[in-house]
């Protein structure tokens, strides 16, 4: 049974932090350390980075919820740490070794079969080949671009939040997000009908 | 329909396919975009492509924590915390593709700028070589222009030759 730390809701929790309560931070990190994981794997695509993303922005986090205004919710503002952080650690790697790109969860173990019929192999082949082109596709993108892109398809984001995550304005979102899908479409229509 | 298919690219069609195909336009823009999808098949494929893209990135499994990262994940933030050590440096400046592509019209004044200096430059470096050589473009050389009052006096000499013409311009009035 959940004790009250796990029952209150995020606002409280954040008050309770701000306070300089940790054992409530403790229950947000707790809470939010699998999503925030991921959505920096998702950009920076390296596990011990994205790692050191994660615990970092909970560190920035906790250093910054004096001015959290709560006007976002606190999902959305860690999304925009969280973002910056990739971004920046991303372009720090592209200046320095750019040779750590981690594939192994764009092309999973099971060979991408976890989303194809397990009895069918073709798909499951097609399945690989996508997520193989897509992975080189946004490894190619900026970093920036990388962000925005992985708010919006795998994070589900709307525009707005986007916006909000990323600090930028809405054109901006737009032109980011219609170069970076332009730039993985341009990546698999020669193998369009390979794939099919 | 090759053409037809780079007209509505020029058109900002390519933004508003890849909206499409996101199904992210609203009704009305929707339906005019299937008609021109089905009539255009450089447009259909750029569809299919965008599709598989989204549908591929909706697809990519999750990352998540092992058992024993998520166990050391929170000593690990409250080690960091207490330390008060920032892992992360200073934030880096953009690079130059990502300025150019978030300011297009900036990159396009800049661009634009460069191009009239270097016409500039280009221009007054050749008024420089025509003011400081002697030599007309049909190679008559002007040895000597006086300029006076009454009259003015230019000895000039032709390609070719030893020959040393002067002009005496008089002002008829005096």
């Amino acid at each position: 049974m959940p004790g009250p730390e796990e029952r209150a809701d995020d606002r409280t929790l954040v008050g309770r932090a701000t306070r300089g309560d940790r054992e409530a931070f403790g229950t947000l990190v707790q809470r939010h350390q699998d999503r925030v994981f991921n959505l920096a794997y998702q950009v920076v695509r390296n596990r011990e980075d994205a790692l050191d993303v994660a615990q970092e922005a909970f560190v920035k986090a906790f250093a910054s919820l004096p001015s959290f205004k709560g006007e976002a919710s606190f999902t959305t503002w860690m999304h925009r740490i969280v973002v910056n952080l990739a971004i920046d650690c991303l372009r720090r790697r592209r200046r320095g070794d750019p040779a750590t790109y981690d594939d192994r969860l764009a092309v999973p173990e099971d060979g991408g079969q976890s989303l194809a019929a397990p009895d069918d192999p073709e798909a499951a082949l097609g399945t690989r080949q996508v997520r193989s082109l897509l992975s080189r596709g946004i490894q190619a993108l900026p970093p920036a671009h990388r962000a925005v892109l992985i708010l919006r398809e795998i994070e589900g984001l709307s525009y707005e939040e986007i916006a909000r995550a990323v600090g930028c304005s809405l054109g901006t979102v737009m032109s980011r997000l219609f170069y970076a899908r332009r730039k993985l479409q341009k990546v698999l229509r020669p193998n369009l009908d390979d794939l099919r | 329909m090759r053409l037809k298919h780079w007209l509505h690219t020029l058109g900002g069609e390519g933004r508003r396919l890849a909206a499409y195909a996101a199904d992210e336009l609203p009704p009305a823009e929707r339906a005019r975009l299937a008609f021109v999808v089905e009539a255009c098949p450089a447009c259909r494929r750029k569809v299919e492509a965008y599709q598989l893209a989204t549908a591929g990135l909706r697809g990519l499994p999750r990352a998540g924590l092992t058992a024993s990262e998520a166990a050391a994940f929170l000593p690990e933030v409250n080690r960091r915390i207490d330390q008060g050590r920032s892992v992360a440096a200073r934030p880096v400046r953009p690079g130059l593709r990502e300025v150019v592509w978030d300011h297009p019209r900036l990159s396009l004044a800049s661009a634009c700028t460069a191009i009239l200096l270097l016409i500039g430059l280009t221009l007054s470096q050749v008024q420089m070589w025509g003011l400081s050589g002697t030599a007309g473009r049909n190679g008559v050389e002007i040895i000597s222009v006086d300029v006076d009052e009454d009259a003015s006096v230019m000895v000039f000499q032709p390609p070719g030759t030893s020959l040393k013409i002067i002009w005496v311009f008089e002002d008829s009035s005096t």
